[in-house]
Parts: C-alpha cells; structure tokens; sequence
C-alpha cells in the first residue's frame, strides 16, 4: 500500500510546508484583507445607515415634541385668552347691571319725590279750594262772622282729628 | 484491470536531495503546488470585481470567509479569530486537495499519511506555540490537569501525552481513510465500466454518482479536518 511508503515522508513533509507556507503567505497577505475589506466596508456602511436611520428619527421625534408642545401651549393660550375675555364680559355686563339699576333707582326716587310733591300741592290746593267752598257754604247760609282763618283753623282742627 | 492503489503510488518528478534527504518533487508535490495555484487563481478571480454589493463570485469567497470565521469563533471564541488565517488556509488547503484529487489522472495528496500527517504536524506544532505563549510555563498542565492529586501524575501524564498526541494522529488517518476508500471505489467502479463492454453503463451512472458523493466527501472532511483544528486550537487557548 503506497500510504505506507514512509520513505517518502521527508520529501512530503519538505513540499508540504513550502506549499502550505505559501498558501499562508497568499492567503493572509492577498486574499484575506481584500475579501475582509468590502466585507467590513459593508458592515460600516450599514452600520452607518442604521446610525443614521436612529439619528433622523430621533430628529423627528424631537421635532413632534416641539410641534406637539407648540400646539400645546397656543390652545393653553387660546382658552387663557377665551377665558379672559369671558371675565371682561361678565364684568362688562355686571357694571352695566349696576349701572342700569342705579339709574333705574334714581329715576323711581325721583319720579317717587314729584309724584309725593304734586301729591301735597294737590291736597294744598285741596285744601285752599274746600276751605274757600267751605266759607262761600257759610256766607250763603248768613255766618258772615267767620273768617276765613276761622275756616282755616277748623279745618287744621280736623285734619289733626 | 489496473490495480486500483496504482492511483496512490508517489512517483519522483524531479528528483532533489538536500543533505543527504530525499525531497525529489514528487506528483504529490505537484497537486500541493497546484492546490496553492488554483486556490489562489479562483479567489483572485472571484475578488477581480470587488464593490459593496458584490456579485455571485465575491458572495462565495464572502460565505466561505464567513463561514470558517464562524467556525472559528463558534469553537475558539473572539480570541481566536487571530488565527484566522491558518485556519482558512488548512481549510482550503484541504479542500483543494480533496477537490483535485476528483479529477482523472489526478493525484490525491490528502489520501497520503504522509502528506496529511505533515499538515497535521503542522497543526500540532502551532498549536503548541501558541499555548506556550499564550500559558507560558503553565501551557504544561495541559498533561496534568488542575485538581487531580499529584500521585497520579505518574498515571495522568502519560494518558494525556498520548491523548494529547493522537489528535493529530485521529485527524489524519480519519481523513486519509476517507479519501482512500472514496478514490478506490471510484476506480474499481470504472474497472466494471470497461470490463462490462455495452453494460458498463451501469456502473458508468453508478460512479458519476459516487463522483457527485464524493465532492460532497471531499468538502465535508476539509470542513471535518478545520472543525476538529479549531476545537484544539481552542484546547489550546482555553484552560482544560
């Protein structure tokens, strides 16, 4: 059997390592770093999407927070403004209220103090044409001796009465 | 029918000796040669065109470079990635000796004890190198395990040395046997195809068959060959 041929072991052995070292040498020195190249190239690049991908989104993260801040604070804004404006109104209509009644109030007394004025000019003038009726029923029944102070008196007797 | 070992026979090409040694250049030296040659043509052309999405040639360079890193760090870890390099070149080396040795007239030098028995030699001897420096002095535990009582030195030293040095005997025959058998299948199949005149179809199919297998062989024992190197690299590198 060949394979047992041990006398050719040194020849194997010497062409072994002279063919495997070069193998080496080639292998480590050429076809390594060129495959090892494009395969770490493509690894960087994807790496550097995959960064890249994380960096925009993360931009557009950032960005939504801001948008949804901004909208946050111009509706916080918007019912601060809606609710001012309802105070002013409210406060409006009150001192309008008041103003009203106020005026409503002066113009009662007012009418209240002319009506309470014609009142007693009314009765003083009632007064002054029953006291003058009053004397004319007394000269026409012949008491020509009162007066019309006389009346006068009777009457401010009575009214006391 | 020719004598199917007739196949195995290491024939001087040209013959050479250095102090007194015979190194003749022998047909098994020629295949070596061209293993390194055709090796290195097929990877050149397949990197010719590089770019970043590669095409069919770089993809397969790729997986097989992926592939055997794998391997390695499966069974080595990261630390051994640094070795990288002569585990791909066993790896192809191998592989391409397998794979010449399919073609008619070609010479197997990875059915040779011999032959395989150097590279194995090879292994042993960088394996040893690194533990050594990896474990300095340390690196002789590797024949007395931690925590086993220093009265079964006597014992334990020796096992492990044999232990330690059938590895690269285990790695060799296993491979060796492997590609003898499949070769001298293959060229007793193709004795009957002559022999059988018009029915030598039959075994005509039959071998391209085990031709097809045998690829298959070839590849799964380079795979084998670099599987088991790793695994005693790591032996190596690790503590046992």
């Amino acid at each position: 059997m060949p394979q047992l041929d041990f006398s050719v072991f040194p020849s194997q052995l010497f062409w072994l390592c002279i063919t495997f070292f070069a193998m080496l040498f080639i292998m480590s020195r050429f076809i390594i770093p060129k495959t090892a190249e494009m395969i770490n190239l493509r690894k960087e690049k994807i790496d550097g999407y995959l960064e890249k991908a994380a960096e925009l989104k993360e931009k557009v993260e950032k960005t939504l927070d801001k948008y949804n801040q901004a909208l946050q604070e111009a509706s916080d804004e918007a019912a601060q403004s809606l609710q001012k404006t309802q105070q002013e109104l409210d406060a409006m209509i009150e001192r309008r209220q008041a103003d009203l009644a106020a005026e409503l109030n002066r113009q009662i007394t007012e009418g209240e103090k002319k009506i309470a004025a014609g009142k007693d000019k009314a009765m003083r003038q009632v007064e002054e044409i029953s006291a003058d009726l009053a004397l004319d029923v007394l000269k026409k029944l012949g008491f020509n001796h009162f007066k019309a102070k006389d009346v006068n008196a009777a009457m401010k007797q009575s009214g006391e009465n | 029918m020719s004598n199917p070992m007739e196949q195995f026979v290491i024939k001087p090409l040209i013959p050479l000796e250095i102090g007194g040694v015979d190194v003749s250049f022998t047909n098994s030296a020629l295949f070596m040669v061209l293993a390194v040659v055709v090796s290195t043509l097929v990877f050149a052309l397949c990197l010719r065109k590089r770019s970043l999405v590669p095409n069919a040639a770089q993809s397969a360079v790729e997986s097989i470079y992926e592939f055997v890193q794998n391997l390695l760090r499966e069974n080595v870890g990261v630390e051994g990635l640094k070795y990288f390099p002569f585990i791909f070149t066993v790896f192809l080396f191998v592989a391409f000796g397998n794979l010449l040795g399919l073609f008619p007239y070609a010479f197997t030098f990875t059915s040779h004890l011999t032959a395989v028995g150097s590279l194995s030699l090879i292994a042993l001897l960088f394996n040893v190198l690194i533990g050594i420096k990896k474990k300095k002095i340390g690196w002789l535990r590797t024949f007395m395990p931690r925590g086993i009582p220093f009265a079964l030195a006597p014992l334990i030293v020796p096992i492990e040395m044999i232990s330690f040095l059938s590895k690269p005997f285990s790695l060799t025959v296993r491979l060796v046997a492997n590609m003898t058998v499949g070769h001298i299948m293959l060229k007793i199949i193709a004795g009957f195809v002559v022999a059988l005149g018009v029915f030598g179809v039959v075994p005509l199919l039959f071998n391209s068959c085990i031709v097809c297998f045998e690829i298959f062989i070839a590849l799964l024992q380079a795979f084998i060959y670099t599987v088991l190197s790793c695994i005693y690299l790591g032996d190596a590198l690790h503590e046992h």
